[in-house]
């Protein structure tokens, strides 16, 4: 079995008076990838947005290759090797290809002071992993990310992290709102991280997209982790989508 | 890894543009067209528009309001906007000139504490809008009272004098003039220039410029990415205090007047500068080349009219009329953009 990358325990957070998440414990190995399901309002993305940064914890501890991590902020994720793609992409529209693949961490070229962006380094590197991730179309990497499709804007946030070696891809429904033939290519790349020896969690409302490319699922109910070894080889999707309604008791 | 899907195949929009169509769906192209149609009108109607004599006129208040626009093209490219300039434009001055013709600082020191104070109310415009989440329109309307009440305050609502700035080398170096045979030179001309190519280089060309555009562009997308977006805001808010500061104190030794009303409604004709210049109003995009064009179309509209004998109170309908255009002209490009044409 691979080794533990990701391991929470005992994570609990709360609103106010509200419960997202009680008790909850997850593991992620690395170079796995782990669907992570459940029903509205059951604590997937609040326990999404602990990982990743976006909220504290109220109490719990989250280890990272086995050592205590504390992740406070989204740069504390980024830190630790966790890049999140949201439904979004978390991508700026107006900006291109080249320049949302490095926001935050772009490469200056000259005296530090001018902060003068290595735009032919940039663009050169983008050019690279959009092949890398299978757009064979021969986008710029001047383009901007408003004018791509749903599909092409998941493929560069998914090539964003691979570039900078994220350990572990959290992907929030990255299918959404996608047509049939581009879902396959954002399960394709997906894949193709898991192949480059990244981890990943995917969260899905779509069952099929989550047997297509997952390892193992976990289900969350009501702010807790009802099951978190479901082998999509061994079940079916109408067994998944008891356990998700709390049928299978 | 493997090709994907041949959904992820359709042309790219941008590579089979050619020069001509990237330059038309470039936001600096609708202002530049209306700046030559404007000029041909009016020059058109009377010649004497494009004198020497009337157009360094022109220039000389039109690189002062400039100066506020540039810095506000930033501010607005990171989604924010700042009501309280004008009110900056009449403050600066003011506090430099009581403190100077009262002996309690040299006119120099009396410059930088202007500045220095110009900045903190930049600094609280900042914190508050990005500390309180308090839109910028709310803040900087409050900031705008009390800065223009201050200066009325203390001045008893009168001008104060500024003739003991003749021949002082920080005036000259500020707004000092020479000629060129009959095309008078002010100083302020060079200190627009150069700001201008200062902040058109921060802009488009470095990290800083990527953090302003993306800020404004989507700021969750760009706090997730590590983007300290409120800092980046706080710094323009800064900015845009200062350069509102600095060309009021421009405009004071000038035109020998440092009056605690001058630059009321200099705000808006400020943002509508940026605004038809390309810049877009809810953030994401920005540019300096149209801004420069967008203050020029302004400035030359409202010395145009007068100079083709349309009364000068109808400045505002021209005005109205043309940010509409540019809005509709803007929307259509974006549009025309985003569907890949």
């Amino acid at each position: 079995m691979a080794e533990e990358l990701i391991r929470m325990e005992h994570i609990h957070k709360s609103y106010g008076r509200i419960q997202a998440l009680t008790d909850v414990n997850l593991t992620v190995r690395q170079g796995e990838i782990v669907g992570l399901l459940g029903d509205n309002g059951a604590g997937k993305s609040t326990l999404i947005k602990v990982l990743s940064g976006a909220v504290p914890i109220t109490s719990g501890d989250i280890y990272i290759k086995g050592k205590k991590a504390a992740i406070t902020s989204t740069t504390d994720a980024i830190a630790h090797g966790i890049e999140t793609i949201y439904q979004d992409s978390a991508l700026v529209p107006q900006l291109s290809i080249a320049r949302n693949l490095f926001l935050g961490r772009e490469p200056i070229k000259g005296p530090n002071f001018l902060g003068r962006l290595d735009e032919a380094m940039m663009n050169q590197v983008a050019r690279d992993l959009l092949k890398r991730v299978g757009i064979s179309k021969n986008i710029p990497p001047t383009t901007n990310i408003g004018s791509l499709s749903g599909g092409e804007r998941q493929a560069v946030a998914i090539a964003r992290a691979m570039y900078f070696d994220s350990d572990l891809i959290i992907l929030d429904e990255p299918t959404n709102n996608l047509g049939v033939a581009e879902t396959q290519g954002v399960l394709r790349f997906v894949r193709g991280a898991r192949d480059s020896g990244h981890s990943c969690i995917f969260i899905a409302h779509n069952i099929h997209h989550v047997f297509q490319v997952v390892d193992r699922i976990v289900v969350m109910r009501r702010g807790t982790v009802v099951a978190d070894d479901i082998d999509p080889k061994t079940s079916t999707v109408e067994s998944v989508e008891r356990v998700i309604t709390g049928e299978d008791h | 890894m493997q090709s994907n899907s041949a959904s992820l195949e359709k042309a790219p929009p941008a590579e089979s543009h050619g020069s001509l169509r990237r330059f038309i769906g470039r936001p600096e192209f609708g202002p530049l067209v209306l700046l030559v149609l404007e000029i041909a009108i009016f020059t058109a109607i009377n010649p004497n528009v494009m004198s020497l004599q009337n157009i360094s006129n022109t220039l000389a208040f039109t690189v002062e309001l400039g100066l506020i626009a540039l810095a506000m093209t930033l501010l607005m490219t990171s989604g924010e906007f700042d009501l309280s300039v004008g009110s900056l434009f009449g403050f600066a001055p003011v506090l430099m000139w009581t403190l100077s013709n009262s002996g309690a600082t040299s006119l120099e020191v009396g410059f930088v504490i202007a500045l220095v104070v110009a900045a903190l109310i930049g600094l609280a415009n900042g914190l508050l809008v990005t500390r309180m989440r308090i839109p910028s329109f709310l803040v900087t309307l409050g900031m705008l009272l009390v800065v223009r009440g201050t200066a009325l305050f203390i001045t008893d609502g009168f001008p104060q004098r500024t003739w003991s700035a003749e021949g002082v080398w920080l005036a000259e170096a500020l707004v000092g003039d020479f000629y060129i045979g009959s095309f008078r030179v002010y100083m302020s001309l060079f200190w627009f220039i150069f700001a201008a190519i200062v902040l058109g280089y921060v802009l488009t060309k470095t990290k800083a410029g990527n953090w302003i555009l993306a800020s404004g562009g989507n700021p969750g997308a760009a706090l997730a990415r590590g983007v300290n977006v409120g800092r980046t805001k706080i710094y323009l808010f800064m900015l845009s205090a200062v350069l509102a500061a600095f060309a009021g104190i421009i405009s004071s030794i000038r035109t020998s007047a440092a009056n605690p009303n001058s630059g009321t409604g200099y705000e808006l004709e400020v943002i509508a500068m940026v605004v038809i210049g390309g810049t877009a109003l809810a953030g994401g995009r920005g540019t300096i080349i149209g801004t420069v064009l967008g203050i020029f179309i302004l400035r030359f509209m409202r010395n145009g009219i007068v100079m083709i004998g349309v009364p000068g109170l109808a400045y505002n309908i021209f005005i109205g009329a043309i940010i509409l255009g540019m809005m509709a002209l803007h929307s259509w490009l974006d549009r025309r953009h985003q569907a890949g044409v």
